[in-house]
């Protein structure tokens, strides 16, 4: 049991704002995957970080970019936390805002 | 027992490499070994054109690909690919410095290593959707060739663009793939360039900077020009330009028959319907699986063991069959226009019909009716 501390955590927590939803992002998994597993209708087009389609704001929590945002992005906006769901893996639980009325 | 088909099936290009690479070892008629491969390939792909196979799912809908192993396998092809290439320097030595082969031997070996590094493609490409080291290990591949502006163009043009006229990689109706192969390779390239400096210019860098990604992926093709030079001198110069030019025609002219005269209109959604699958049995095994463009340009990062037939449009040939009808433009139009026609009746929207109209006005065959 005392082991069970050092076991590395498999999935996060994602709290999406404004709808206030909370899905389960599995390890390795982009936040976009897991969106669309769990059934929401998160904007997205190209799936492959170059259409920008899927961006979302960070208000908590850590992400892993799997590319350079500022391809897509603006760097003031990156700088605030803007991220591609397409391409963001999650280090810890997150609150994440995206409008998915789009 | 299924999981061991269905991971050694894709094994055909890193055997086949492996065999070249030994050619241009033992020298001589071996040389020629990856022009005889390339050959055989034609024949048993022709032969294989109507076995057409599902991807391979378990009850549960899991696939049976093992990720780890077939990662090992794609990051294993760049060091098989610059043993390719070593090797093909070592005959350069050989036939400039110690003249102990002759001018056909070189010859052979030369095209065997660009026919090979050219298939080695499907691993660059296959890569540059996984990120991280594997974008890396993408670029190095394709450096291989003097291609590495390819990943960031393919990501950020191509698979956002497809089938519209700012995609390079899209040939338009009428375009024949030699033109094609030099406007897709200079068109992805000014993409890639301007993509960075528009990149440097938001973060505000200089253009002369390690984080320009097109300039350092032309540097990571010195080694290869040292190589050569080193090895063969001016002999050397132009063996490693006739490898990058064999190589760089296989790559475009995988572009050329996977989009070739379809149309998207502008804003609107990547579909099945803007590509052509070429997936029979040989040609989804040997170039794993990346004719199956109609499923791939939809789901990206898919792994392409889960790629699968999306009833899109389909070919009905393999990539060797279809590439040597591209070699006799005539012959391919031909081949072509009946599979276009069909496309404009049953997979174009009225928009698009409306593009093919305005597009291609004089081209026989386009009279496309609007419903």
């Amino acid at each position: 049991m005392i082991f069970s501390a050092f076991k590395k955590k498999k999935n996060f927590r994602a709290q999406i704002s404004p709808s206030e939803q909370e899905i389960t992002i599995n390890k390795g998994e982009t936040l976009l995957s897991g969106a669309l597993r769990s059934g929401l209708a998160w904007p997205h087009k190209c799936q492959v970080g170059s259409c920008g389609t899927c961006r979302c704001k960070i208000i908590d929590g850590t992400i892993r970019p799997e590319i350079d945002f500022n391809y897509v992005l603006d760097p003031a906006d990156v700088a605030s936390g803007f991220i591609l769901a397409c391409q963001s893996t999650l280090k810890t639980d997150i609150r994440v805002s995206v409008n998915l009325n789009q | 027992m299924k999981t061991l088909y269905v991971n050694v099936r894709y094994l055909i290009v890193p055997v086949m490499t492996v065999i070249t690479i030994s050619g241009l070892y033992f020298g001589g008629i071996y040389a020629w070994i990856g022009v005889f491969l390339f050959g055989l390939n034609t024949i048993i792909d022709t032969l294989t054109k109507d076995i057409h196979l599902r991807a391979d799912f378990d009850s549960e809908g899991n696939s049976y690909g093992i990720k780890a192993f077939q990662y090992s396998v794609m990051y294993l092809m760049l060091p098989t690919f610059i043993l390719l290439q070593i090797f093909l320097a070592y005959n350069l030595y050989q036939f400039v410095s110690l003249e102990a082969i002759t001018a056909i031997e070189l010859i052979g070996a030369t095209l065997s290593c660009g026919l090979w590094a050219g298939l080695g493609i499907i691993y660059g490409h296959e890569l540059s959707h996984n990120k991280k080291e594997g974008f890396k290990v993408s670029r190095a591949i394709m450096a291989l060739s003097g291609a590495a502006h390819f990943t960031y163009a393919h990501v950020y043009n191509h698979h956002l663009d497809l089938a519209h006229e700012d995609d390079p990689a899209t040939a338009p109706r009428g375009r024949n793939v030699y033109a094609h192969a030099w406007l897709s390779h200079v068109g992805q390239s000014k993409f890639s360039y301007e993509l960075e400096s528009k990149k440097l210019k938001k973060l505000g860098k200089y253009f002369f900077s390690i984080d320009n990604k097109w300039l350092l992926g032309y540097l990571y093709s010195l080694p290869s020009i040292i190589l050569f030079v080193w090895a063969g001198g001016i002999i050397g110069i132009f063996a490693l330009l006739l490898v990058w030019v064999i190589s760089n025609f296989l790559l475009e002219a995988l572009n050329f028959m996977g989009h070739y005269g379809l149309i998207r209109e502008h804003g609107k959604p990547v579909e099945h319907r803007h590509s052509w699958d070429n997936d029979n049995l040989f040609t989804s095994w040997f170039f794993i699986e990346i004719g199956r463009q109609c499923d791939h340009h939809v789901r990206g990062e898919t792994y392409f063991w889960e790629l699968d037939d999306v009833k899109g449009p389909n070919y009905g040939i393999g990539y060797f069959s279809l590439f040597i009808l591209t070699l006799i433009p005539s012959l391919f139009r031909k081949f072509v226009q009946k599979h276009l026609d069909h496309w404009d009746e049953h997979y174009a929207t009225e928009a698009e019909k409306n593009i093919i109209n305005d597009l291609y006005p004089t081209l026989a065959g386009n009279e496309v009716a609007s419903s």
